[in-house]
């Protein structure tokens, strides 16, 4: 049987953790929530995800910041960065991201991109 | 070190770097009349040089096509230039050496580059960066943030990240970038962007490789050099640069050369690399460095009219010829295009292109008159791009950044017709 994907997911918003936990496990995947960003490289190191949820606006640190030290230390580790507004994209370094979903009730769109994640082969 | 032979350096050039012995860092600088600007790429260079590397020994090699403009003489004059204390930088306490070259082959950036690269190999460069000497925005920070991830974080190659006016880099936009994402599954925005670090370990790489007869030594250089550091497992990151303001072009005008080699040299590459591409599904982005400012490029007017002209008229004189190259429904649907197209409004559908550029790749490996072949897509181009700045004309630089991240995903979701139409064409290894 094939190993469930491992997804981390680290949002200060505990309602929005509750809710991506909720729904992707549904859909099959093994999810981890983390409301502290700080401790983000440590949970990455501690449990191998095979994609981590990042929301942008957090107060202990940003989503593009914490996208660049996933980057910079891990190569080639899928990153989906959660949004409720577009005007991020006016920073460059969200580039590096793999995808971008814009928050909404409806999760649709962020399953969708997850499911394309997974299917990238490089 | 291994020996390779040296073709493009002139004998008195090697006799220079010999004298000069080793160097930790290579700095190439390729020109063809470029006097009016080659002096502020060079100063821009020493000062990054002191600013950021002042106790490794450079060498600032420019590699020139036989200008007649007194663009090496403008070079030396910036090479002899004490340009420190009005500049406020302490000098560096290795001095920056300064060699002008007129390099040997054909003419081309691709050869100029080899020059460069020969040059990095004799001197044992563990870090490279080249510049374009039509740079008018380069500024000493530039020369850190394409060495420093070499140096500094094991990267084998940088790729540059500008924030481009919507319709300066259309065949960036329209194929180099998304095809190349969506062959090799790696994104890295500006491929052909001209100013690139790489390792002395990728210089050794490319000098093995038998290339320099071929549009690689004129302007198929860069996508070829991107293309081989993702091929070749290099670790690949982009540097955010700010602005790229340099000598902009029209796109409906005077890029017909430049379109053939680049593209002809992607479509070369596809042959080279096809187990490399074949099994690639989707795409994964690079880190990307540097310190993040808000940048507005300069806009750049763009000719709707002549594009949609070229188009049509591209289209009557090439018609029997895309009968040939193109698969029956996308012969249909490019007549229609045109059918529709007005004096100032054409809507070429993004799915179409891709799959003209796709049927163009497969064709471009049996297709005996390539050149020919390649000539036919450039009135295709002129209208893809005439439809996109139709589409884009009220975005911002922000916005029309989304519509080609829409094209990127369509060229790799069609991906399977690729597969699909080099399998027709007998392409297959």
């Amino acid at each position: 049987m094939e190993e469930k994907k491992k997804i981390l997911a680290v949002d200060d918003e505990e309602d929005i953790r509750f809710i991506l936990k909720e729904e992707l496990t549904d859909e099959g995947y093994d999810v981890y929530t983390l409301g502290d960003p700080t401790q983000a490289l440590d949970k990455i190191e501690e449990i191998k995800p095979d994609l981590v949820l990042v929301d942008i606006k957090m107060p202990q640190m940003s989503g593009i910041e914490l996208l660049g030290k996933i980057r910079d230390k891990y190569y080639d580790l899928p990153v989906i960065l959660l949004t409720a507004y577009n005007s991020f994209k006016r920073d460059i370094a969200s580039a590096a991201s793999d995808h971008y979903v814009v928050k909404s009730g409806d999760l649709t769109e962020l399953k969708n991109r997850i499911e394309r994640i997974f299917k990238v082969k490089v | 070190m291994q020996d390779l032979p040296i073709t493009a350096l002139p004998q008195e050039t090697q006799e220079a770097l010999k004298a000069i012995g080793k160097a930790d860092i290579l700095i190439g600088i390729p020109s063809y009349n470029n006097a009016e600007t080659i002096g502020h790429v060079i100063r821009a260079v020493k000062l990054g040089h002191a600013k950021y590397y002042p106790g490794k020994r450079a060498v600032l090699i420019n590699s020139d096509g036989g200008s007649t403009d007194g663009t090496r003489e403008a070079a030396q004059t910036a090479f002899d230039e004490d340009i420190y204390d009005l500049s406020l930088v302490h000098r560096p306490q290795e001095p920056i050496e300064g060699v002008t070259t007129t390099y040997l082959g054909i003419p081309g950036k691709g050869s100029a580059f080899k020059a460069v690269f020969e040059a990095a190999h004799l001197l044992g460069a563990k870090a490279c960066a080249v510049f374009d000497s039509d740079l008018r925005s380069i500024t000493p920070e530039w020369v850190q943030l394409l060495l420093a991830p070499v140096l500094e974080k094991g990267y084998g190659y940088v790729c540059p990240f500008y924030r481009r006016y919507k319709y300066d880099g259309t065949i960036t936009n329209s194929i180099a970038y998304p095809l190349t994402r969506a062959l090799y599954g790696r994104r890295v925005r500006q491929p052909i962007g001209g100013d690139f670090g790489f390792s002395g370990e990728l210089v050794s790489q490319y000098l093995e490789k038998d290339v320099w007869e071929t549009d690689v030594a004129r302007f198929g250089i860069d996508i070829w050099m991107t293309t081989t550091a993702m091929v070749e497992g290099f670790k690949i990151c982009q540097s955010f640069m700010g602005a790229k303001i340099h000598d902009v072009k029209d796109p409906g005008a005077d890029l017909g050369p430049m379109f053939e080699q680049v593209v002809g040299t992607i479509f070369l590459l596809m042959k080279t690399y096809e187990s490399r591409w074949r099994e690639v599904v989707g795409s994964r982005p690079t880190a990307i460095f540097g310190f993040k400012t808000e940048v507005s490029p300069s806009p750049l007017q763009v000719n709707l009219e002549r594009m949609i002209i070229k188009f049509k008229q591209g289209f009557d004189q090439h018609k029997t010829y895309y009968e040939q190259a193109l698969s029956p429904d996308c012969m249909s649907k490019l007549a229609e295009v045109r059918e529709m197209a007005t004096e100032r409004a054409i809507d070429f559908p993004k799915v179409l292109w891709v799959r003209i550029i796709y049927n163009y790749a497969a064709s471009y490996q049996k297709e005996g008159d390539r050149k020919h072949l390649l000539e036919s897509l450039i009135p295709l181009y002129f209208g893809f791009v005439a439809s996109y700045v139709r589409e884009t004309e009220s975005y911002d630089d922000y916005k029309a950044e989304e519509t080609i991240e829409e094209l990127c995903e369509i060229y790799e979701d069609t991906k399977p017709y690729l597969l699909q139409r080099w399998k027709e064409k007998g392409c297959e290894e």
